[in-house]
């Protein structure tokens, strides 16, 4: 191993669940109500239910190597050749897709609601300076913030679903299943390609985990399912508050979710405050992206330290963020069309395919 | 020796370039970027629409802020300012405003959305999509439709007891909307989703200026204890989609208030049973329930409100409210008249407009999603204007007031 850096599965867990729901709390709601109307619950529950299946069998296989890293595993069982040839694959279109359209998002959001005067770049520069940081300083430092950071994002998330609770018509959720489960297909593959399959990247961490009594694999388990929980609420909430009509036609319904709190015309105008929960959620998801990513790369390559790929990564980060996609409508194209089938190929295909290697080689073994 | 001096060289080095970088790093920390200072912006806090011509007409009222924290009177200055502009759309209306404005317009703190009504009449669509995809419009103003006079006029009007009219118009609107109830406080995603659902269409409070318009935009308004003008809401307006049809008046809009469920007090009369005088009670909480059913392949909505009150006033000098039989009387009476305030709203939707204002189309859709989809296209045409509505109110009188029996009673002639 590069790094001997060792989080807990408690720490692990909390990383988990900051990446599962990190960028989905700005995109999934307004995307899976277009699809699904006011059943988009539904299918984020029987995403769920597949999740925790998939899940199952991230955890099979990281339990088949033993502190091995995802891309040591390729390296195993596809040769070494093929094997990272595969892997340098992954890598970079996860690096395009993942953090580039992460950082691109919030910098989107940002210029879109808050700031539309300063240039995305200057936004996107500043982000990613802390990312490189978080990446530098390693996989313990950033556990450890996220351990101490969650109860702030607990506390905020908890406050922002009862204040706006009393804005709820729960009329909107009706009628249910108005056009049949057809529908819901789609609308179940998208959340899951935001939601649970690029939890395959976790497996970069895993050997990281304290596994004395074989917990890495359920704090992956929980934190997803605590992740994925988050988002079905906020789900729910944007579809009574706001009805399916207006939730498919925002661009960002938390952030409309959180402009709709007025108490008493005392407590109102706090979205800033609120926002703060996916500031630091699209932080870590883009943070995790960037350590495994730069990880994996310096596995590839026989790298002595992933660090000084740290720079360089970010730098492209940053240009490529400023153009990966040109405009929005573009942007939402490409999560419907692109991203769904991109991460079916590596979140379940390219499991399913080193489980099945793993069994011939058990057979051959026999 | 030397080697110290190196040491020192290179610790002030590194101290210095810690200073620089400090430094260097206050600069984005403060984040002033798209900064906008307070006295650099105009808030706006009333916005009205007219149509002339094919150009919009954007009137929009501004705070003085001078004006409102000065304590003792201020310079005698009203505490707020119109500006107008017109182009062909609102957007470009809005920045056309910088040409008479001193300051940005700042459009976050807005509370009323005043529309006009022969604007309303042709479509107020085009003008809602600025609204909500405009980052600084929230969701929490109100929007409403002006009765026979123009919203430019309506947003020059000076009112008493608050300084600034558009926070008169809130305030009045909401208290309206709990206490008495004709009125309805409608923002701009409700507006929206009834504009694109087809089993509901969506209505806005009408708000009329009565008395000497002429008088009402000067100071002299609120300088008599009696203001020579006022601005008064008035009855609900109806749409088809983005267009004003028609409107309801008081007590149908009453009747349309509790078909929705929305009234949360009132206040109503039934008169006396021998005649001189009428009981008053007070509504102080009420729930509806509205179901769409399918009858013999037809559909069918049943409604049925559950209404608490307390006796208010009494001028029957006849009436005994120490039995309780006469409270069923009461009761029974109130049933009656209210079951009348919303028949009769129902009636003129059902004949004259022929919209489904209530959301009976989406009762139906909640409850027969398949059956809804049958009869979605005719709706409005078939459907709708024949529909037979079942209407049970259940009034519950619960307390008297302070008193029993009116001293009405006991008086002599």
């Amino acid at each position: 191993m590069l790094n001997k850096s060792k989080i807990s599965s408690r720490q692990f867990m909390i990383l988990t669940t900051f990446f599962t729901f990190g960028s989905a709390i700005l995109t999934v709601p307004s995307g899976i109500v277009a699809l699904a109307q006011q059943d988009a619950w539904i299918a984020a529950l029987i995403g769920l239910a597949i999740g925790i299946v998939l899940i199952g069998m991230y955890i099979l296989l990281a339990k088949q190597h033993p502190n091995k890293s995802l891309v040591e595993m390729m390296d195993v069982l596809m040769g070494k050749w093929l094997g990272r040839l595969i892997a340098l694959l992954f890598v970079v279109s996860y690096f395009l897709l993942g953090p580039c359209a992460v950082l691109s998002i919030l910098g989107n959001f940002l210029t879109t609601q808050m700031m539309p005067e300063t240039p995305m770049v200057s936004l996107n520069i500043l982000i990613t300076a802390v990312v490189i940081m978080g990446g530098y300083l390693g996989i313990e430092v950033l556990a450890r913030s996220s351990e101490l950071i969650i109860p702030w994002g607990a506390l905020l998330f908890f406050a922002f679903i009862v204040l706006v609770s009393f804005d709820i018509k729960p009329l909107n959720l009706q009628p249910v299943l108005e056009n049949g489960i057809a529908p819901l297909g789609p609308a179940v593959l998208s959340f899951l390609g935001t939601v649970f399959l690029p939890n395959i990247i976790l497996l970069m961490i895993i050997p990281h985990v304290n596994n004395e009594d074989n917990e890495a694999g359920r704090a992956l388990l929980i934190g997803s399912i605590i992740g994925c929980v988050v988002m079905i609420i906020i789900i729910i909430m944007t579809i009574m508050v706001f009805g399916p009509g207006f939730t498919a036609r925002s661009m960002y319904p938390t952030y409309s979710l959180a402009r709709k709190i007025s108490i008493g015309n005392f407590l109102q105008r706090i979205e800033a405050i609120i926002a703060t929960i996916w500031f630091i959620s699209l932080y870590f998801r883009v943070t995790i992206y960037v350590y495994v990513l730069s990880v994996a790369l310096a596995q590839i390559f026989n790298l002595k330290d992933y660090r000084p790929l740290l720079m360089p990564l970010g730098m492209l980060l940053v240009v490529l963020s400023q153009f990966i996609y040109p405009n929005i409508p573009y942007e939402q194209e490409s999560d419907a069309r692109t991203w769904v089938p991109f991460t079916i190929i590596f979140g379940l295909f390219l499991p399913l395919l080193l489980l099945c290697l793993r069994g011939f080689r058990n057979m051959n073994k026999n | 020796m030397i080697r110290s001096t190196e040491k020192g060289m290179g610790m002030m080095i590194r101290r210095a370039s810690a200073i620089v970088l400090i430094l260097a790093m206050i600069m984005p920390l403060a984040g002033c970027w798209s900064r906008k200072e307070l006295n650099q912006l105009a808030i706006a806090v009333g916005a009205g629409i007219d149509k002339k011509g094919d150009h919009y007409r954007l009137s929009i009222q501004v705070v003085d802020p001078g004006e409102v924290a000065s304590k003792n009177g201020g310079a005698n200055r009203a505490a707020a300012t119109l500006f107008t502009a017109e182009a062909e759309t609102v957007f470009e209306a809005a920045r056309k405003m910088s040409r008479v404005a001193p300051r940005k317009i700042y459009f976050s703190h807005l509370r009323m959305f005043v529309i006009d009504e022969i604007l309303a009449k042709e479509g107020i669509g085009p003008v809602l999509d600025f609204l909500s995809r405009d980052h600084e419009f929230r969701t929490d103003f109100y929007i409403v439709v002006t009765r026979d006079s123009t919203a430019e006029d309506v947003l020059k009007i000076m009112t008493p007891l608050e300084d600034i009219p558009a926070n008169k118009l809130y305030f009045s609107l909401e208290s309206s909307e709990k206490n008495w109830s004709p009125s309805l406080t409608v923002t701009l995603d409700e507006l929206i989703q009834d504009m694109t659902l087809k089993g509901k269409q969506p209505v806005l409070t009408g708000l009329k200026i009565t008395g000497d318009k002429k008088v009402g935009k000067t100071k002299r308004n609120i300088e008599n204890i009696e203001t020579y003008s006022k601005l008064q809401y008035s009855g609900l307006a109806v749409f088809k989609a983005d267009k004003l049809i028609g409107w309801l008046n008081d007590t149908q809009s009453k009747g349309y208030n509790y078909i929705r469920g929305l009234v949360q007090s009132s206040v109503g009369h039934v008169p006396c049973e021998n005649g001189g005088g009428n009981v008053v009670t007070e509504i102080i909480r009420t729930k509806t329930d509205m179901k769409g059913l399918i009858q013999k392949g037809q559909p069918l909505i049943k409604i049925s409100v559950y209404i608490e009150g307390n006796v208010a006033e009494v001028s029957c000098s006849d009436l005994d409210l120490n039995k309780e039989s006469s409270i069923f009387e009461i009761e029974k009476r109130d049933e009656e008249s209210i079951k009348g305030f919303m028949l009769s709203a129902i009636k003129k939707t059902q004949e004259d407009f022929k919209v489904d204002t209530f959301g009976f189309g989406e009762a139906i859709r909640r409850t027969h999603p398949a059956f809804w989809k049958t009869i979605k296209e005719d709706w409005e045409e078939r459907y709708f204007p024949e529909l037979p509505v079942h209407i049970t109110v259940d009034f519950k009188i619960r307390r008297l007031g302070t008193v029993n029996n009116s001293f009405l009673k006991d008086m002599e002639e």
